[in-house]
């Protein structure tokens, strides 16, 4: 077992430095994503500033709390580019061109092997940065702010890493049927845009489905709870079980799914 | 007119076969909408207000936005954008065909398609929230909402041409034209009503010309609007300077293009 994750490990950090150096040649394209990544930020604190100045709180959430929310959102974006998004992005690609034999072939898991591929540090950097901001800002703001959530906050950013992780799988397995990708990018894109609003502003059938079919009211709404001290330990153990049945099922469907994949010219 | 025509012809037929990208981008939407409706209506059980609007007016706000984004919204510069930057472009200066008007029936052919589309899921939202939904008083609001919508069109089509020519000056465009794009829309009312921005914020975006690409049409639709012939009239100045400027940029820039790789 401490083999394995050694393997892994080790697997991982020569594509982070590998694509590092990659990245690292071309600068300008590196502050063109940052500064493109605060500026829909901004956007986005704009919404909620405009929002709060005719309103008080929206499900109970003040508006340096909702800072929490979408700051959140932010950081797990850039923490699932670090893990694993970029290699689904590209995945139509590897399908198309046949490439995605060699993942097939290599004695990791295909599914960690595709989404190691491109880790990447930069290609969200802004939102992960900006991210970090707001929530230090709302957090400094807060009435009822205690050192010891952070670690819990920290550990629940995994735990929506983990769900994030399974949704892509869930819908990117789909790629073998379709071959084209564009468009289930394009859902996975605003599966997370939605993140950002706060879980309590569901009810009835909108609350089981953005919990179980589409998780995004999880995402950042708990560890978002949990450093604003709003959560309970209902909605920690429904947000470590999501992550539970997403991650299984999508690793299941996954390894099914890629039983379909059909070579292309090799 | 008769070429313009085999133009619009030719497109529909792509639109119809390429509908894949079209729905999805459409679903998301909804998905985004159904998100806000769900904001709304939980701001409203609170006992809380926004601006004048009514609930089902916050909800008719947003469905209209869902139907006019997709029926009015060009995305032409990218493609247009593209043929410019690898050299394609060059076809227009042999054909007998101005690029302004060759390309504004493209989009008219391939918003009419989206525009079908999007009535269908508008038409079936709107009769599920049938009951909260705020329909115009009377008729003559119609004819003016259709009215605005074409000049939203027109107006719509100019700023993202605009967009799209901006690469016979600059090579490495497209994050900077993602950022135009999201601006333009935030100015239009596409997040919130611009009623409800800041005092200050109001009065730029009342003299910026972006509220007319979808607050402007569904305010009229609301019959919040108290000035719809004002309006129609500024709207009307704008589209004839832009068409000039559209023109005369169109001139410098084809002067100034290399035809890369051709």
């Amino acid at each position: 077992m401490k083999n394995t994750f050694t393997r892994y490990f080790t697997l991982y950090r020569s594509f982070l430095s590998h694509n590092l150096k990659n990245e690292m040649m071309y600068r300008a394209n590196f502050a063109i994503n940052v500064g493109m990544d605060i500026f829909f930020m901004l956007v986005n604190v704009f919404f909620f500033k405009i929002l709060y100045g005719n309103i008080d709180t929206v499900g109970g959430w003040t508006f340096y709390q909702t800072l929490i929310l979408v700051g959140s959102v932010g950081v797990i974006r850039e923490l699932a580019y670090l893990t694993f998004r970029k290699g689904f992005l590209e995945l139509g690609e590897y399908v198309r061109t046949g490439n995605f034999d060699v993942m097939l072939t290599s004695p990791v898991a295909t599914s960690a092997h595709l989404a190691f591929r491109h880790v990447s540090l930069t290609d969200s950097f802004g939102e992960g940065l900006m991210g970090l901001v707001l929530v230090g800002y709302g957090f400094a703001h807060l009435d009822a702010a205690t050192w010891i959530s952070i670690p819990f906050y920290l550990l629940m950013l995994f735990n929506s890493l983990a769900i994030y992780y399974g949704f892509c799988l869930l819908v990117n397995g789909l790629v073998f049927w379709l071959v084209k990708s564009q468009e289930l990018n394009t859902v996975v894109y605003y599966f997370m845009n939605t993140a950002r609003y706060p879980r309590e502003i569901y009810h009835g059938l909108g609350k089981g489905l953005f919990t179980f079919l589409i998780p995004s009211s999880l995402i950042a709404t708990t560890p978002a709870a949990i450093l604003v001290g709003r959560a309970d330990s209902g909605l920690v153990l429904l947000s470590l079980g999501v992550a539970a049945g997403f991650l299984t099922l999508g690793l299941l469907f996954w390894n099914w799914s890629i039983h379909f994949y059909s070579s292309a010219s090799s | 007119m008769k070429k313009y025509w085999t133009v619009f012809r030719v497109n529909w037929q792509n639109a119809l076969q390429y509908r894949g990208p079209t729905f999805i981008s459409i679903l998301g939407n909804l998905l985004h909408i159904s998100v806000l409706l769900y904001l709304w209506n939980a701001i409203y059980l609170g006992e809380q207000q926004l601006g004048d609007y009514k609930l089902s007016d916050l909800i008719t706000y947003y469905i209209l936005q869902l139907m006019i984004n997709s029926m009015v919204l060009s995305y032409i510069s990218w493609e247009l954008g593209e043929q410019i930057a690898e050299g394609t472009f060059s076809n227009f200066l042999v054909k007998p065909l101005n690029p302004l008007h060759y390309w504004f029936v493209l989009n008219l052919s391939g918003k009419l398609f989206e525009g079908l589309l999007v009535l269908l899921v508008g038409g079936i939202l709107s009769f599920i929230l049938i009951n909260h939904v705020t329909l115009p008083s009377e008729g003559m609001t119609m004819v003016y909402f259709i009215v605005s919508l074409i000049l939203a069109g027109v107006l719509a089509f100019e700023f993202d041409f605009a967009i799209g020519i901006l690469a016979f000056w600059l090579v490495q465009i497209n994050s900077f034209k993602y950022m135009l794009q999201y601006g333009m829309f935030f100015m239009a009312g596409a997040l919130l009503p611009l009623d409800l921005f800041p005092e200050a914020f109001q009065r730029i975006a009342h003299l910026l010309p972006f509220r007319f690409l979808l607050y402007f049409p569904i305010q009229i639709f609301l019959e919040k609007e108290a000035q719809p012939l004002e309006g129609f009239i500024t709207a009307g100045v704008w589209i004839i300077a832009l068409y000039l400027i559209l023109q005369f940029g169109l001139k410098r820039g084809i002067r100034r293009y290399e035809a890369v790789g051709k």
